[in-house]
């Protein structure tokens, strides 16, 4: 299993973007749902903003109850996380049926949340199943090739995510190193003067979020 | 038994987390559903396994024999066993193919075929597929998951472990193997087999491919990295029809097959499996015919029946067919997966004056067959009853350095209590069959 194709290297990126993108908005659409039960009803327009998606909610209620469910929005989170199975799907024999399980459990959570009475407490399990998946990548693929492009895809949706939601520039630095090791080794081909660029950008006193995230989207060139 | 029927709903949660899914199209769109399972398996007693293991190596053999013939030599249409016509009038026939042998000589290196068990108790050959059979897939991770559901079911009973399944399959892959690695070339996502082809893909090592990945230079095959590495393809083991291989030879349209394919193949440089070209040897006309093809290449009788069957072809035989049209079953020898079948008694007088002067005009387009009376096997109904249903046996027969019998198989029943028809693509569900030790 040593051979990956680019279209399997894609796969696996976006496979590593798509289960970051559920895990990281879900841990924020929490956040945000707790904001809404008495401090700031009306912040889900920010959620919206930060996130870059179109406000088409029009309630919080609405919006609680539709984002994480609505299949035919593709930016909801059952969307990415469907694209996300997509990406798996095709790389059952890189991954493993043991490690794509993973994926349709956290569908399966999704679904049923939409079902059940306790919204937010049964979207926690597919959380848990994103965290089980991402334990098995490291537990049970052996080729660190392929582990190295699913965590490059998971690192550079993280810090996208992280630079969108302005989170403490500690936060984004480290999340940027770490995203740099899995860049190195998964041996994707990358337009080395963005690393230069960002390396020299990191080293600021306050960083430009917005600048930095547009210089990392033009950073793998394949 | 008890044990199995009450794990269902944990080996249904089992197989819905692990993807067991097939693909189906309705009304153009693309959905995958989870494939219906009943847990009570078929069971085969180990004397009964030896006797259908003994006829389907037998059948399979003398259809290698035949496909190597007729691609060759031709001897069995010059001795005037088969009439020439219904080799060159099959639409699995293809002419490309013809005077070339494939690594090994072996043509049809995973053949699924169907039988039923009757009233009596024998055993029936419906029909053999020699092309792309699929569902072997699907018993060996039902086995997988109902093995940890309902542990001592099986700790109880003497079931041969059927999970070599993917062991068989990469011998035969290796034996044939022309230098290179082993590759499973599959449409893609949206094929109704996809979990099949990355689930074997997974559990036999080979590399799950489309045919963008693969590239023909010099005759040979190549897979080639995202840097740009190619690595040579040895056996292509291809989930795709003879049609749509190679857009250079076969249907130029073609966008999922590999340009140049067949021409590596022709000089030996890649094993396919199966063949191209098998179509020729599971066509429903050629099927009447495999009796004889084993007296005449093996110079012995068949061990497996045929469904007693009748070639509107032959006047005889059409004069039996009008004569006992309500009694029969027609099939369409174009058609697959359950369609093209028509039973004599279910038409209407004017449907049936129709369906006549169709069958008078084409007469080799159609067999029909006495309607074999299948025993019913239990299945678990929505409701917790046991209700007897429609049920046939997939079995698959692998060649490589010798033919072998995978001691299991695709148990397939028909959920509709009035119907014979027991295709997945027409609602079709599956059971595990087991083989005892002893």
């Amino acid at each position: 299993m040593g051979i990956i194709t680019v279209d399997k290297s894609d796969h696996l990126f976006w496979l590593g973007r798509y289960t970051e993108r559920v895990y990281t908005t879900l841990k924020y659409y929490f956040e945000s749902a707790d904001k809404m039960i008495d401090a700031n009803p009306e912040c889900y327009d920010e959620f919206c903003r930060k996130v870059g998606i179109l406000n088409v909610y029009g309630t919080s209620e609405n919006f609680l109850r539709t984002y994480p469910f609505d299949e035919n929005d593709p930016n909801s989170i059952i969307s990415n996380l469907n694209r996300a199975y997509d990406n798996a799907i095709v790389m059952r024999d890189y991954i493993g049926t043991e490690t794509m399980a993973y994926i349709q459990l956290a569908i399966d959570d999704i679904h049923n949340a939409d079902r059940g009475v306790a919204t937010i407490a049964d979207l926690m399990l597919a959380i848990d199943h994103i965290l089980a998946f991402w334990g098995c990548v490291n537990d049970m693929i052996d080729n660190e090739q392929i582990r190295n492009i699913i965590k490059l895809g998971k690192g550079l949706e993280r810090l996208d995510l992280y630079l969108s939601l302005d989170l403490p520039d500690s936060d984004i630095i480290r999340e940027y190193r770490r995203m740099k090791q899995f860049l190195a080794k998964s041996k994707l081909r990358y337009d080395e003067s963005v690393i230069n660029t960002v390396d020299s950008m990191i080293s600021d006193s306050k960083l430009n979020h917005g600048n930095i995230k547009n210089l990392l989207r033009n950073l793998i060139t394949e | 038994m008890k044990e199995l029927i009450n794990s269902t709903e944990t080996i249904n949660r089992l197989l819905a987390r692990y993807g067991v899914k097939f693909g189906i199209y309705k009304n153009g769109e693309f959905k995958e559903q989870l494939f219906p399972f009943d847990p009570i398996p078929r069971i085969i007693q180990n004397s009964e396994f030896q006797f259908l293991e003994k006829g389907l190596k037998q059948r399979v053999n003398a259809l290698n024999c035949f496909l190597s013939d007729i691609y060759g030599d031709k001897q069995i249409v010059r001795d005037g066993v088969i009439p020439a016509e219904f080799i060159y009038s099959a639409k699995g026939f293809l002419p490309p193919c013809d005077g070339v042998m494939p690594p090994k000589n072996i043509y049809s290196h995973i053949s699924g075929i169907d039988l039923v068990q009757s009233k009596d108790d024998s055993w029936y050959i419906l029909e053999d597929n020699l092309r792309v059979p699929s569902g072997a897939s699907y018993p060996m991770i039902a086995r997988e998951l109902q093995r940890r559901s309902a542990p001592d079911a099986f700790s109880c009973n003497s079931v041969i472990d059927n999970r070599n399944y993917a062991e068989l399959l990469k011998e035969v892959m290796d034996y044939v193997n022309t230098g290179g690695i082993n590759v499973i070339l599959s449409p893609g996502r949206y094929n109704a087999a996809f979990f099949e082809h990355s689930y074997l893909a997974e559990k036999t090592g080979a590399v799950l491919t489309t045919g963008k990945e693969i590239v023909c230079e010099n005759d040979r095959l190549y897979y080639i990295d995202y840097q740009g590495k190619k690595q040579r393809v040895g056996a292509v083991y291809r989930r795709i029809s003879d049609e749509y291989l190679d857009p250079m030879t076969f249907c130029e349209e073609s966008v999922i097959g590999i340009p140049h394919i067949f021409e590596a193949y022709k000089k030996g440089n890649v094993a396919l499996l199966n063949a191209p070209g098998n179509g020729v040897a599971d066509d429903k006309g050629i099927y009447y015919f495999v009796p004889k093809m084993i007296r005449y290449y093996l110079g012995e009788d068949a061990v497996l029946m045929n469904a007693p069957t009748y070639l509107p072809y032959y006047d005889d035989d059409m004069k039996y067919v009008l004569d006992n049209f309500d009694s029969l079953v027609i099939k369409d020898v174009a058609e697959a997966g359950g369609y093209g079948v028509v039973f004599g008694s279910s038409l209407t007088a004017e449907k049936k004056e129709e369906f006549i002067n169709l069958l008078k005009s084409e007469p080799r387009r159609f067999i029909a067959q006495e309607v074999i009376d299948f025993y019913d096997l239990d299945i678990l109904d929505t409701d917790g009853t046991l209700v007897p249903r429609k049920a046939d046996l997939r079995a698959f027969v692998l060649a490589g350095g010798e033919t072998k019998v995978w001691p299991s198989g695709l148990t397939r029943f028909s959920r509709n209590p009035d119907s014979f028809i027991v295709n997945s693509s027409q609602g079709g569900g599956f059971k595990d069959t087991w083989v005892l030790s002893r």
